[in-house]
């Protein structure tokens, strides 16, 4: 007998809103299918009729995590079009920036993976030291969420040498404390037991699905557009592309924690390194007949923007991609043959925070055809109770 | 492998169907094919090649016509194959059969271009409502929003 369970679409926590409609066997799913655009804001339309200068501050709003990606994919682009060389200064605190949201972005799903697991001591340490990082940005950029720091031509704001200190100072705390969560996390036999297994993805499949960020480096592929492609300064960063090779939700928490480390050593790389000179150069209005593809790495995984010229002040076409829907084929595979009490984890694990909080999902019998509420709270204790009775899975070991 | 020694291999492998190869600027190669050339090229890019990963689809309209952008990436250089449909009898083949993970992309552009994707596994609508009027679409230069008339319940006429 099979059952469809629509999970969705609508939730206020939710970036993009979606609705998923699973037909499962008894506990386990067998068939997982996305519907999309409950949130499509016509953005790429509205972009044609926007200056260069207005679009930054309509990419800065795809998203409110990764506001910065969005921003520097096209201001570079765009810097590119109009043959800008930004100073290395300016570039330097366009990527200061970007790390900075990486570890905010990290230190989030981080909790959020906690808590999806029932480890909600592990989410409230976690983002008790994201504030840090959400001070860190307000210092520099005079906000928490949508920065605005990026310009054509460079960055808006400077730094300055208390900033520079109070930075360096923050940092030691995070370090000291992601040290303490690593272990926390590592030695912790039920969090690392809930999450072994659940969401496998092979490496022939998350390549084949096209996945990205670190969904596809946790099935064992080095791909990083930092690495790969560099943009802005990464060409003279040193840092390591983090994989795992467990391809499920531990190898994505593992490689998140490791990024999390590298981010502090490119943060201290670009603190110390800190060239002087002006922050921005002056942009031209209009931008000559001509297109580029800018790729960046945002924390949850490759941001592609295509831009058009027309030789006006707006652009002909602004096509962008962002990493969640490149992750969204993979998912469909990993739902698939897993338990319905995994879905809160294993969605959580691409990092879309689509089940961070309260969620109907109606069960339909299809025998009765009779249907049932339950909340996402309740789904979750369903999730906890079955991995209550189970027999730990000692032999699972943290592979860091 | 830099750009130079794919673009040579490009022109070895795809001969004639590469109709035009630019390098614009370091890691950015555009390959320029016939639309019935399409999935000989993209199947060359990824078992020759090496260039698994698909970015996105890039979607243009240049007037009389659609042009068509394959963004793919590989651990080198990022190459992108474009090519160019009619607007009256916009037709694509679906390249769904060599990059299983084109789905999403390609339902994007049926949505918001109306360009018919020729044996698509799944060609229902991906990011319109379902009572979007028949006929519109978005991303074509010629639509234009408007807005209807706001009517208050038991308001002014």
């Amino acid at each position: 007998m099979k059952f469809q369970i629509p999970i969705g679409p609508q939730h206020p926590a939710l970036k993009e809103p979606i609705s998923l409609r699973m037909t499962v066997e008894g506990e386990i799913i067998r068939e997982a299918d996305i519907r999309l655009g409950y949130n499509h804001r016509g953005l790429e339309k509205l972009a044609e009729q926007r200056t260069w200068i207005q679009n930054i501050y309509l990419t800065e709003r795809i998203c409110g995590i990764c506001s910065h990606s969005h921003t520097t994919c096209y201001v570079q682009g765009v810097e590119k079009l109009m043959e800008l060389e930004p100073p290395k200064r300016g570039l330097y605190i366009r990527t200061l920036v970007a790390e900075l949201e990486r570890i905010h972005s990290h230190l989030l799903w981080l909790g959020v993976a906690g808590h999806e697991a029932g480890f909600d001591s592990f989410f409230m340490y976690t983002w008790r030291d994201r504030e840090i990082v959400m001070d860190i940005l307000e210092i520099i950029s005079g906000n928490r969420v949508h920065y605005g720091i990026n310009t054509i031509g460079g960055v808006r704001r400077d730094l300055d040498d208390g900033q520079v200190k109070h930075i360096l100072d923050s940092l030691e705390i995070l370090r000291k404390r992601s040290e303490y969560y690593k272990n926390l996390g590592t030695t912790e036999p039920s969090f690392v037991a809930r999450l072994a297994g659940v969401g496998y993805l092979s490496k022939e499949d998350a390549i084949a699905l096209c996945a990205v960020g670190p969904t596809l480096r946790a099935s064992g592929v080095p791909m990083d557009v930092r690495k790969d492609d560099p943009y802005a300064v990464y060409g003279e960063i040193p840092f390591e592309v983090c994989t795992a090779d467990t391809c499920d939700v531990l190898g994505r928490t593992v490689v998140r924690i490791q990024e999390l480390f590298q981010c502090y050593n490119i943060i201290e790389y670009l603190l110390k390194n800190l060239p002087a000179g002006p922050v921005a150069v002056r942009a031209p209005r209009r931008a000559k007949p001509n297109e580029v593809v800018s790729r960046y790495e945002a924390p949850r995984g490759e941001n592609i923007h295509y831009i058009k010229s027309n030789g006006t002040d707006k652009p002909e076409r602004l096509k962008v991609r962002a990493p969640t829907l490149g992750n969204y084929a993979a998912t469909i595979k990993m739902l698939k043959n897993g338990f319905i009490a995994d879905v809160p984890l294993i969605f959580a694990a691409i990092d879309p925070c689509i089940c961070c909080a309260e969620r109907a999902v109606s069960l339909v019998d299809v025998r009765t055809g009779q249907e049932k509420i339950i909340s996402m709270n309740a789904l979750k204790q369903l999730s906890l109770k079955i991995s209550a009775g189970k027999v730990r899975k000692r032999e699972a070991e943290w592979p860091l | 492998m830099n750009d130079q020694v794919l673009i040579d291999k490009a022109k070895a492998g795809l001969g004639d169907r590469a109709v035009e190869i630019a390098n614009p600027a370091p890691r950015r190669i555009f390959i320029r094919v016939k639309v019935d050339d399409l999935l000989e090229a993209v199947g060359w890019l990824k078992n020759e090649a090496g260039f698994t990963h698909l970015a996105t689809i890039s979607g243009v309209d240049l007037g009389q016509s659609f042009e068509l952008l394959y963004h793919f990436a590989n651990n080198f250089t990022c190459v992108t194959i474009r090519t160019e449909i009619p607007r009256d009898h916009p037709r694509l083949p679906s390249i769904c059969s060599v990059i299983p993970g084109a789905i999403l992309y390609e339902r994007e552009l049926q949505d918001m271009f109306g360009i018919v994707v020729q044996d698509i596994p799944d060609g229902r609508p991906l990011v319109l409502p379902d009572d979007w009027p028949a006929g519109n679409y978005p991303l074509r230069k010629d639509w234009k929003y408007e807005r209807p008339p706001e009517v208050i319940p038991g308001g002014k006429k």
